[in-house]
Parts: C-alpha cells; structure tokens; sequence
C-alpha cells in the first residue's frame, strides 16, 4: 500500500542554511536506503508558505490567493510517498525522517486507483 | 518546474455530494492527471479520509504516535498532484483545473530542488 507522509514543521525554527542541508542530506539517505528495499515512491522538500498560493473555483471564477491553505503552527515542509504493507511500517520509516524530532509527521494512506498513470 | 498541488475539502460536504458526483470527480482528476503527466515524474491519487491518518513524533528518542490529522481544520487534505510547469501562472492554471478546486481548495507549493534524491 502506499502511504504519504506529510512533514510538518514550525518555518522559523532557528534552523540554520547548514542545519537544513544536513536534513536534506539524512533524508536523502533514508530516501536511498527505502529505494533499495522497493519502498521509495517519491519525496520532495517544498518552498516554504510563504511562496504558496491557494486556488479556488467558484461560480466558474478562479480565485487566487497568496499564502497557504490554512494558517497552522507547523506548516507542511516536505513529504515522503512510501510503500508499506501496514500502517505500524510506515509508522517506523515516519520515525526515521530526520525531521520527526522537530516536527510532525502525518500519515495517510493513499487510495490506489487503477487508472491513474504512475 | 516542479509543483506539488494539495487538494483540499470539507469532507462532511464532500460525503454528502454522492457516489455519482465522486465517480465524476474522480474521472475527470484521472483525465487530468494523464494530460498534465510527465513520465517518471508525475504522481497524483486521493488520500483515505483522515479518520485513517496517523501523527508521529519523535521527542527525547521516543516515538509518539496519535491517531487522526495534523490539525483539525475546517477543510481537509484530500489528494495531491505532483506537477511540472513552467512557471507559477501555469502552475495555478493547472490548479484551478482540479476538480477539487470548485468544492474546495487546491494550495500550489514549489518543489525545493535536492540534488541526489532517487527516482522510483
């Protein structure tokens, strides 16, 4: 099954430029290390929110905001898509994100649909 | 450029739309994903609701594990799109081509580019 694992994380947290590769670098070891086992989908780190932009159609018009969805403490910093066979698996990569120790992970399992392109 | 699309909805109100308007919804997110799809770089699906999500922690070396989304807001994370385009306008033209955005909310984020990460 696949899993996301959404990566919350307060912005301002004092992270240094070097602190923040270092997480890149540990993450991209782990995202490595799950390849190998069949286990890596995808992962990305996003720009913060302060460069998202929410979408809207109403009515047939399309309104454009600045900032993200919602407002929150922790904001959502990067994901993993994973492949697991239970949710206590995907909880014991989730653990492993050098972030987990900071921040938040959120696990969602993905419906898989046949028709999707992969 | 790479952009990742988060749908988002009010679950309750999604519910109450009905199985027809879902099968629609979906039909119509599934012909995007294949316009919009770049082999080996494109991913979308829906997510199960979030009263299957899970929260991990990790403090002091201990895992900490609660049951349900992140926050508790008023509309929910729905699906994802991951994308390619060529700038932000054409990002959020693709955005607002999302099914999701008429119902609800679809937040558009750049992708930071990492270096060495593996591809699927």
């Amino acid at each position: 099954m696949k899993y996301m694992l959404l990566i919350y994380v307060e912005e301002n947290q004092g992270l240094t430029e070097a602190e923040r590769q270092k997480c890149y670098q540990q993450s991209t070891v782990l995202a490595h290390e799950l390849h190998a086992k069949q286990q890596f989908v995808s992962a990305n780190p996003l720009h913060p929110a302060s460069m998202a932009t929410s979408v809207r159609v109403r009515d047939g018009k399309r309104l454009v905001t600045d900032g993200p969805f919602a407002e929150t403490r922790e904001q959502l910093g990067g994901y993993f898509l994973i492949e697991a066979k239970t949710v206590e698996e995907a909880i014991a990569i989730a653990e492993r994100i050098p972030v987990a120790s900071r921040g938040t992970i959120e696990i969602r399992p993905v419906m898989e649909l046949p028709d999707l392109p992969t | 450029m790479k952009y990742m699309l988060l749908v988002y909805h009010n679950e309750t109100s999604f519910a109450a739309l009905g199985e027809t308007v879902h099968a629609q919804m979906l039909e119509e997110s599934i012909r995007l994903a294949h316009k919009v799809a770049v082999p080996g770089q494109y991913l979308a699906a829906p997510l199960q609701p979030t009263s299957t999500a899970a929260c991990v922690r990790v403090r002091d070396g201990k895992t900490l594990v609660t049951d349900g989304p992140y926050a508790e807001t008023h509309e929910q994370l729905a699906g994802y799109f991951l994308i390619d385009a060529g700038n932000r306008e054409e990002a959020i033209a693709i955005a607002a081509r999302v099914p999701g955005a008429r119902i609800g909310t679809v937040e558009v984020r750049p992708v930071r580019d990492v270096p060495g990460l593996p591809t699927a």
